[in-house]
């Protein structure tokens, strides 16, 4: 590796953040996020999804005091948009820790401008899912029962239950990424703290920073820490929606019963937690206009990522179709065949084709790629369709099972609506305070991918700008 | 919640001190404004509806009815204070005094479209909560050990804790007591005294009991002018008529089908709504029981019928045939049956002009013929309540000529000789409403159910002095001038005698819960002579019909604890003429009618009694309310049943309301398309639409009264049908009602039998992958298994009521049911299944022609089938389901935190999960906020009630297994085969569930679980269900084609 901290050939020329940066300026247009009055978008925003949220707690003690029929829940259909939510939103949660792990491990560059902000989002998304589990139990006052406590009964959870599994695979998710980014934050707290004109930032801002100084010894640590995370990490970016999946592979039912889920889930979890974060960033970008920082060539990246895992997920939906006739059993090929694609919930199913496998396939056009409006509304697309892809396995695979008797249909209640709208509340709320309070772009990562944090960049610069090098034989940027 | 005492106003005594707090409120005090009062008046009707007491002498809080109770039985007495007063006495076979846990039974009687059932009543510490068949009784024995009881009487329970049950008596909308009451009644009645009864007028309904006849001979004698009317609905008089004209007395017909080989159905629901349809149920599955594919041959039924019912939905061979064509069919069959040689003297002219009605196939007369032929003796023609007397009597000459009387068809004497006709009786009180001063109207409830052309609320209106003895303030109540709760039958003595004229007495099994009296203390109160109290008045019809000695005392105490009086059973009536002329003449006058034909222009309408609500009288009972109708699975509401046909040729779909005009009469009323209805006939349930029958009943469903006239009582012609263009919403437990050629309810002919016995096996492997964990060893101790014989079930849905009763299940409401939340542990998977013909009309394997218009039925009762494997319990995260060594898949409700995980992987969806408190939540409001007191006093002890966020589901009733297990450990032995019962099992009158230990080589379960034709559903998943199929045997005449 000729030096690490090289712009990528392959995504072109320039480097990975506009002519203008340099040090100063990164910090700067980062840090005053932070320290200036918010500007009126971000309260319009904040207002909204504090609003939300607080419909959130309306809904909440509504759904307590009554019971779970205050959801549209029904037999058969026993569970229906609150894991629908819970596995939409974890994987949502997908994307940050891919981003900052998997692209850190690979040297994916261009991932710093992004990472931050995407892990926030790992982070409050999966508190959102957590949430579903948690409150979508009929007696949400034993919700400790699943958890190993020690009692005088004896009596443990149900190891075999793949519902403990994802308990504890969503729990370890969840800590190892806090942990993940909080390690990344602690450089940009300190400059954070550095910064403060006030004492009560200067000690809040120092007690997170932990005394980071900026001693090479730190960094030292610093970085080996977060390689380590990112080591950790990485696994679980597999192990989680594995796990989620597991929900349904494991049981009998016809449309659950699939041995393509674990990779599929990961797919699709990648795939919706990309089209999340570009939603988001694209919004981010121009309130705080990050342009310099947040390049259509992320966009770009980003895209590729989409079309591929887009296609893989088209794959597995072709694969389940495949595999239910290839089996010969009846009730799977009616649950594909007939139900699927013909059924009362068809409009479901096709929504969910039209959004998730048609709509990234525009994006094999460069000029496509590229288009800010494009982009945003095919990420708006791709999370809708990844949330019917979720109601397609759940609601259409229990409405019609094995007995025809006890078929049934699912009709959300307004309080459904208002749990999934709440859900959004609680994750913008989280959101804004973070665009506001903590650092929305690694300063200190930016720094690092910028032409002067190479030591050689003057000789390299020079070099550069008369000889096109040939490509590196590196990752490609959506491996 | 909190226990909130009742106001007593009672208590402001005018010589209490009185309280102010200014001048105002002090002469507010003293003057009472009409607005206070009324709103007092409001205050007590929303805490106790209408009638109740004011006082603290009706408190029936549970806690104050346990305390009494508990004192009581402290006291070691029968003399408690809400125990009778006389020596009730305890089932013979069970101890005889009470002890705390540990239920009493109790005979009595369930008087049930004129038959009487015997029951064996649980009695928890003097309350009765669970009602099974009396072993000992000849309506209800289904062996040794084992009565059976209909779904009726199942439900019959819950209408003596019913919260809308009238507590005292009424003036109009004034509350009144007795003592009041008894005043007025003297004052009401001193004119009748006086001048021999002109202008008194009795309106009852028909009665089978000893003592109520005995005590209206009396009143008769005492008012000699007074004159009597009957009144029912649904009334069974062109069944007795029908045998009169055939043989020139009247008389009851019970069928005993055990040994009839060909049984032919005349639009005659006997499996479910005809009198004596537990008797008929349990012979009709008698007579196809098959143990193996080399037992004998099984019966065939033969079901012409215009509406589809659960009797056509059993059939062999269906036939759909508007109700008023059905006279012409049987006459037809006749006409053959004479042409192949059966003796029908003095009926052939008569016969000879009958054409074969439109849309009878011919094999339909001769097919069906001979069959009937060859089963001389062994076979029975039996017509329903509906067609007319005429077509009655030539069933029953078919069937004397048959050689049937007397062995599957049996006439008894009718209890009643006097009862007059009931439309005839209550169009004859109309006519002469005039002259009535007086109208005493004893049960019933005419206002709703008479005809609505006789307007018969209005005449009551007008009546001087009327009086109404009730269980509820009902339509009848509001019209009349007095009200007076009348008692329910487990809280009164009385007697009852069955169809075979086997006599009962009907013991109470608790004191009235309101102040309330019978119908025969009513009698003995106007008399004003002879004992008052109802069991002075029983004792004395009994003593009359067996003089007083020491063995009648015997006998009385043998009758109470067997539940029958010895020797009662009545001798068949002779029968050895067939009067041919006048049944001849009978069906000259039916033929006589103008026979326009049938079309979408011109309907008929045929009044049906409900299988829940019989006439409207259950309209309160919620459990009936919720259950699902055995054929169309809606609850909470009735329909109009069109055909397929006909419903399409006017673009009518199920929920469209529909405007049906007949003789300038309309009933706007929801259409149902049902798959099997005559084409151009419409079938209108009876006993819905009742406009103040409760806070469960009222306006459930759509009254077809307003339909109907003296002309058309049960069916009518000329109706036109107009769509309104609204819609509908109806509740339905079951939404989808093909089987998508899935091996679930699996069945086949006789013949194909005989050839595969193990049929059911080939489209349901068992897998043949290795376990992934050792298996477990069930081979020791008990391992409980049940069998479901679908040859027998019939789908009455009898079970699902004893299972809720048993099981504490609570109904959810018809909007909880359209978002599927009912909670019932047991449902009956019903399926329409189309014959498979062949272009050439043929039966055939290739499926070339469905038949949408011809289905049969296939039902399948599916409650947890307890897999071994049980898919339910590997995904539950806190192990709140888990298998006891006996193999049972048992729930810890307090574990459970309602992930519904489990149902999700239930196969068979049989989980059901409290999504609601809908113990608290409950179809009782919006007066009351919880389930009211009375309603809990049903609840069995044993079994947990279980609240919101809990999954739960069939336990085999475990509670009922574990008071087996112990009560033979106490006796150091096994649980003995059959001692077990589950509720579903016991209470099922085709004996079609079997229960019991699959490890005892001599249990009868583990005889059937070896029969050849036994499968497992869903069998292929490899989950070891303990519940398995006998797979359904049709038995189809092979020359019922072409």
């Amino acid at each position: 590796m000729s030096s690490a901290n090289a712009p990528i050939k392959e995504i072109g020329e320039l480097p990975l953040a506009a002519e203008q940066y340099d040090f100063h300026r990164i910090t700067e247009d980062v840090a005053r996020i932070t320290e200036n009055p918010a500007p009126r978008g971000w309260w319009v925003l904040f207002l909204t999804a504090l609003s939300l949220l607080g419909g959130l707690g309306l809904t909440l003690a509504y759904l307590f005091w009554k019971g779970i029929g205050a959801w549209g829940n029904n037999q058969p259909i026993s569970w229906a948009w609150d894991i629908t939510n819970f596995v939409w939103w974890v994987g949502i949660g997908h994307a940050g820790t891919l981003i900052s792990a998997v692209l850190f491990l690979f040297r994916q560059k261009w991932r710093t401008s992004i990472n931050r902000a995407a892990e926030a989002m790992t982070i409050f998304a999966v508190i959102c899912a957590l949430m579903f589990p948690g409150i979508h139990v009929g007696r949400v006052w034993l919700m400790y029962y699943p958890f190993p406590l020690p009692n005088s009964m004896g009596i443990w959870p149900n190891f075999k239950s793949p519902l403990l599994w994802d308990v504890f695979a969503v729990s370890t998710y969840f800590t190892v990424s806090l942990l993940f980014w909080f390690v990344g934050l602690i450089p940009d707290l300190a400059t954070l703290r550095d910064r403060s004109k006030t004492k009560l930032r200067r000690m809040v801002y120092g007690a997170f920073a932990l005394g980071w100084r900026g001693s090479n010894r730190h960094w030292q640590h610093y970085e080996r820490a977060y390689l380590i995370l990112a080591a950790i990490s990485t696994p679980l970016v597999l192990s989680v929606h594995s796990v989620v999946s597991f929900d349904f592979a494991t049981s009998v039912e016809p449309g659950w019963h699939t041995t393509i889920f674990p990779p599929y889930f990961v797919a699709g979890a990648i795939f919706s937690g990309f089209a999340m974060v570009l939603t988001l960033m694209l919004v981010v970008r121009v309130v705080f206009k990050l342009h310099g920082l947040i390049t259509l060539k992320h966009i770009e990246l980003m895209n590729k990522v989409i079309l591929t895992t887009g296609t893989i997920v088209g794959y597995a939906y072709a694969m389940e179709f495949f595999i239910a006739w290839y089996s010969g059993n009846d009730y799977e090929r009616y649950v594909f065949f007939v139900n699927r694609a013909t059924g009362p919930y068809a409009w479901a199913y096709w929504t969910m084709i039209l959004c998730n496998v048609i709509s990234p396939q525009l994006f094999w056009k460069k000029s496509w790629r590229r288009s800010i409006p494009l982009t945003f509304v095919v990420s708006i697309f791709v999370n809708i369709g990844m949330w019917f892809e979720r109601f397609v396995i759940i609601v259409t695979s229990l409405h019609r099972d094995f007995l025809p008797s006890s078929w049934g249909y699912f009709h959300p209640t307004p309080i459904d609506v208002m749990t999934y709208l709440g859900s959004f509340g609680l994750f913008f709320t989280l959101f804004c305070l973070f665009i506001r309070w903590i650092p929305v772009i690694a300063i200190a990562e930016v720094k690092g991918v910028l032409p002067a944090a190479d030591p050689h960049h003057h000789e390299e610069h020079s070099h550069d700008d008369s000889h096109h090098e040939p490509a590196h034989g590196e990752a490609s940027a959506e491996a | 919640m909190s226990k909130r005492q009742p106001y007593n106003f009672a208590d402001n005594a005018p010589d209490a001190p009185h309280y102010w707090t200014s001048v105002e409120d002090l002469e507010g005090q003293l003057t009472q404004s009409p607005e206070y009062e009324a709103r007092v008046k409001a205050a007590v009707d929303q805490e106790f509806g209408p009638g109740d007491a004011d006082g603290p002498t009706d408190d029936v809080s549970r806690r104050n009815f346990l305390g009494i109770m508990g004192a009581s039985i402290g006291l070691a007495t029968l003399e408690g204070c809400r125990r009778p007063e006389e020596n009730i006495l305890p089932y013979a076979r069970m101890p005889a005094q009470v002890n705390p846990g540990i239920p009493n039974h109790y005979t009595t009687v369930f008087v049930d479209r004129g038959d009487a059932l015997g029951l064996l009543v649980e009695s928890h510490e003097g309350r009765p909560t669970k009602v099974e068949g009396n072993p000992d009784h000849p309506s209800t024995r289904m062996g040794a050990t084992h009565g059976a009881a209909s779904l009726r009487a199942q439900a019959s329970v819950l209408d003596l804790y019913d919260p809308d049950r009238m507590r005292q008596p009424m003036m109009g909308t004034e509350r009144k007591t007795w003592s009041e009451f008894d005043t007025a009644l003297e004052e009401m009645l001193a004119p009748h005294r006086a001048n021999g009864g002109e202008g008194l007028r009795f309106l009852t309904q028909p009665s089978v009991s000893p003592s109520f006849l005995r005590m209206r001979e009396q009143i008769k004698q005492r008012f000699p002018q007074a004159k009597f009317h009957t009144y029912e609905s649904s009334p069974l008089d062109n069944i007795r008529k029908g045998i009169e004209l055939a043989f020139g007395t009247m008389g009851n017909v019970a069928y005993e089908l055990a040994t009839s080989k060909v049984t032919l159905s005349l639009d005659a629901d006997f499996l479910a709504t005809e009198p004596g349809n537990l008797r008929s149920t349990r012979g009709w599955a008698a007579s196809r029981k098959m143990t193996g594919a080399t037992d004998r041959d099984m019966s065939r039924l033969y079901v012409v019928e215009s509406t589809t019912t659960v009797t056509g939905g059993a059939a062999d061979h269906r036939l759909r045939l508007a109700s008023r064509d059905v006279h012409a069919y049987l006459s037809a069959l006749a006409a053959k049956l004479a042409q192949l040689g059966l003796a029908l003297p003095g009926l052939s002219s008569a016969l000879t002009e009958s054409a074969t009605p439109a849309g009878v196939p011919a094999h339909w007369i001769d097919a069906v013929a001979a069959d009937l032929l060859r089963a001389r003796g062994e076979s029975a023609v039996i017509a329903g309540v509906r067609q007319p007397a005429a077509v009655h009597a030539l069933a029953h000459a078919i069937n004397h000529a048959l050689g049937n009387v007397g062995h599957t068809v049996q006439i008894f004497p009718v209890t009643d000789a006097l009862e007059s006709e009931s439309l005839a009786s209550i169009v004859s009180l109309c006519n002469d409403i005039a002259s009535v001063r007086t109208l005493i109207i004893l049960g019933g409830n005419p206002a709703y159910d008479a005809p609505a052309a006789l307007d018969f609320t209005s005449k009551l209106r007008g009546i001087a002095n009327s009086l109404h003895a009730t269980l509820h303030h009902d339509e009848t109540s509001a019209a009349s001038k007095w009200c007076v709760p009348v008692a329910h039958y487990l809280e009164t003595w009385g007697d009852a005698r069955a169809l075979d004229g086997t006599l009962t007495i009907q013991q109470p099994l608790v004191e009235p819960l309101y102040a309330s009296r019978s119908e025969i203390e009513l009698f003995a109160q106007m008399l004003a002579a002879g004992p008052r109290a109802g069991y002075d008045i029983v004792r004395a019809t009994f003593i009359d019909a067996h003089p007083w000695t020491v063995a009648s005392e015997t006998k009385w105490r043998r009758s109470l604890t067997t539940g029958v009086v010895p020797d009662s059973t009545a001798t068949q009536v002779a029968t050895a003429t067939v009067r041919a002329a006048e049944i001849g003449a009978a069906l000259q006058a039916l033929r006589a009618r103008p026979a326009q034909a049938l079309s979408a222009q011109r309907f008929e309408v045929v009044f049906t009694v409900d299988a829940k609500l019989v006439d409207g009288r259950n309209a309160n009972n919620a459990w009936l309310q919720e259950l699902p109708d055995p054929i169309t699975k809606i609850s909470w509401d009735n329909a109009a049943m069109m055909s397929p046909k006909a419903a399409r040729e006017l673009s009518i779909t199920s929920g469209d309301k529909i405007e049906i005009t007949l003789d300038g009469r309309k009933l706007t009323v929801v259409a149902f398309v049902l798959p099997g209805q005559a084409d151009y006939s419409i079938a209108l349930a009876l006993g819905w639409g009742r406009t103040m029958a409760g806070r469960v009943g009222t306006n459930q469903g759509f009254d077809v009264n307003v339909l109907r006239s003296a002309d058309a009582f049960f069916m009518a012609e000329g109706a036109t049908v107009r769509k309104t263009g609204e819609r509908y919403a109806l509740s339905q437990s079951q939404e989808y009602h093909r089987m998508v050629d899935r091996p679930l309810a699996v069945e086949t002919t006789l013949a194909k039998y005989r050839e595969t016995p193990n049929f059911p096996d080939y489209r349901t492997p068992t897998p043949r992958t290795l376990p992934l964990w050792r298996d477990v060893d069930y081979s020791h101790g008990y391992k409980w298994g049940l069998i479901v014989d679908l040859t027998s079930c019939t789908g009455c849905s009898a079970c699902i009521v004893a299972c809720q009763a048993e099981n504490n299940i609570p109904c959810v409401g018809k909007d909880q049911v359209a978002r599927g939340r009912e909670m019932l542990w047991l449902r009956i998977d019903r399926y329409f299944v189309s014959p498979r013909v062949s272009a050439e009309g043929h039966p055939s394997d290739e499926d070339t022609v469905l038949v949408e218009n011809e289905p049969l039925m296939a039902v399948q009762p599916v409650a947890c089938v307890q897999c071994e494997e049980a898919p339910c319990e590997n995904v539950c995260p806190v192990n709140a389901t888990v298998h006891s060594p006996e193999g049972l898949n048992d729930m810890a409700y307090n574990r459970c935190i309602g992930t519904r995980y489990c149902s999700n992987n239930c196969p068979y969806k049989v989980r059901r999960f409290n999504y609601l408190n809908f113990h608290n939540d409950s179809v009782y409001q919006p007066l009351d906020p919880d389930v009211p007191e009375t309603v809990r006093m049903q609840h069995n002890p044993n079994v947990t009630v279980r609240f919101r966020g809990v999954m739960e589901k069939c336990t085999y009733c475990v509670q009922r297994i574990q008071e087996g297990k112990i009560k033979a450990k106490n006796e150091y032995r096994k649980v003995r085969d059959g001692e077990i019962q589950t509720a579903c099992q016991q209470t099922c009158p085709a004996g079609a569930i079997t229960f019991g230990d699959l490890n005892d080589p001599q249990a009868a379960v583990a005889h059937l679980v070896r029969t050849d034709r036994r499968y497992r559903l869903l069998a292929e998943l490899g989950t070891k269900p303990r519940t398995t199929y006998l797979a359904k045997i049709r038995n189809p005449n092979s020359e019922m084609h072409g």
